[in-house]
């Protein structure tokens, strides 16, 4: 079967654009089936933070990401993505006191050497009208951690300019931590995570579409990091969290055709959680096409983020409830610059890009307190994709 | 007083919704045929599914707060 030519692809996108954004997005590159791999380097930055003892070598982590897209029929499509992904170096253990109260990292002392193996499988039926329901589910495997979740998405169209998008999903996530008898950590645990969604997308104008959208997450369980110990007056302890956190996130997105080869994304993230962090997410990115099937995207990100409550590189009093010295805890503002390059081949595409990602307190909206366990790293990916009817 | 302010929280939810879908609405429709830029691959929320997700991961198993807009998938021993 000919595949139908480009400008004709869009005049069928345009015709089936009588309802809503979503009804407009099939698009010059979509086809019945396609294929999609990437492979991605992470690697961290050494820490900034002096190191008092455990093994140097900080995370580096490979990964393959797979992708099957294909039509079931003419309402329905299932996607499926898979993982797989290598890690090994060291990781931050806990902080102890410095001279002048400075805290120094120990990292654990063993290079860690894991893997972990995800799939996610995605059924959408077209009820007709662009209304669109999907159901998903995924697992993920790791030596210590297994994850099961589901979820369900409704897109329905309102009318010609607006279409309401909603949904929820369940995970179940069950820990059995390594080495447990040995560091006296807990031998097994578990965590349910309930996450409930609703956004509006608007046509704005024949260039322009933006989306607001809300996200609520509910976390029960063990959701304390079994391999962090924390230093309370001067003894070692579990890294302790409450079992219960509530958090709530608005998103904003925005698309802006330039031209004919051109677009602008603008997204914006405002989130708080129960553990009293508050946190802000601005993300910008410029799709140019090129000749001959080129095209290139830069990108910039800015997040920032307060600490929680317990948080803080040691503690004087015993008798609080909750103490953590996790980083990801701590106040921090982080700077991300990207760049991805994409080449069409007819139904290929080569596709390859880097991401460097600078974590400091000195980016911190509002400046933060001591953090010394940020992290920075540089990510880079190539792959390939494969359209077929 | 706990009701009254929770009556008031509905009011304004539902005030904020309907602004909301007056803003919609003071747009002047875009006809079908004046779409083929918004059908683009380039406007899609996420134009590379792959890549999106493996951000995504990279910046949540680093960050407190981090994700989007979505059913969520299973969590994993990164953070």
């Amino acid at each position: 079967m000919s595949r139908p030519s480009p400008s004709l692809s869009l005049l069928f996108a345009a015709s089936a654009a009588l309802l809503g954004h979503k009804a407009a997005q099939a698009d010059e590159t979509s086809a019945a089936h396609s294929v999609g791999y990437r492979f991605n380097v992470y690697d961290e930055d050494a820490l900034s933070a002096q190191v008092e003892e455990g093994d140097p070598r900080r995370y580096h982590v490979d990964t393959q990401q797979f992708l099957f897209d294909t039509a079931l029929g003419n309402r329905n499509t299932l996607n499926v993505s898979a993982v797989h992904e290598v890690m090994s170096g060291s990781s931050p253990w806990y902080l102890v006191p410095g001279p002048d109260n400075k805290p120094l990292e120990v990292l654990s002392g063993a290079t860690i050497r894991d893997h972990r193996s995800a799939m996610t499988a995605t059924l959408t039926h077209d009820a007709g009208g662009n209304d669109t329901r999907s159901v998903s589910a995924t697992y993920s495997a790791e030596r210590d951690y297994h994850a099961t979740a589901l979820g369900v998405e409704r897109s329905l169209p309102l009318n010609s300019a607006l279409t309401l998008a909603f949904g929820g999903s369940f995970s179940h996530d069950l820990l059995r931590p390594t080495d447990a008898l040995l560091y006296h950590r807990i031998e097994r645990a578990q965590k349910n995570t309930a996450s409930m969604f609703g956004s509006l997308s608007w046509v704005l104008s024949k260039n322009a579409v933006l989306e607001s959208g809300l996200q609520f997450n509910y976390q029960t369980g063990y959701l304390s990091d079994p391999y962090k110990l924390v230093v309370v007056d001067s003894s070692l302890d579990a890294d302790t969290r409450p079992d219960r956190r509530s958090e709530a996130a608005w998103l904003v997105r925005y698309r802006y055709a330039l031209n004919a080869d051109a677009s602008v994304h603008a997204d914006a993230r405002v989130a708080a959680n129960s553990w009293g962090q508050h946190s802000l997410t601005l993300e910008l990115a410029w799709y140019q096409g090129l000749r001959d099937g080129w095209q290139l995207i830069p990108g910039l990100r800015y997040y920032t983020q307060d600490s929680a409550r317990f948080y803080a590189p040691f503690f004087d009093d015993a008798n609080e409830r909750y103490f953590s010295s996790d980083y990801r805890l701590g106040g921090f503002g982080a700077l991300a610059a990207n760049l991805n390059v994409r080449k069409r081949f007819g139904r290929w595409e080569l596709n390859a890009g880097a991401e460097r990602y600078h974590a400091t307190t000195d980016l911190a909206l509002g400046g933060a307190d001591l953090n010394p366990g940020t992290v920075s790293y540089t990510r880079i990916y190539a792959g390939l994709d494969f359209h077929f009817d | 007083m706990a009701w009254s302010r929770r009556r008031h929280m509905r009011r304004n939810l539902l005030l904020l919704i309907a602004l909301t879908l007056l803003a919609g609405c003071a747009t002047s429709p875009v006809p079908p045929w004046e779409r083929g830029r918004l059908a683009r691959w380039d406007m899609r929320w996420d134009p590379d599914p792959l890549k999106a997700a493996m951000a995504e991961h990279a910046h949540f198993s680093k960050e407190g707060t981090a994700g989007t807009i979505g059913a969520a998938g299973g969590g994993c021993g990164c953070n």
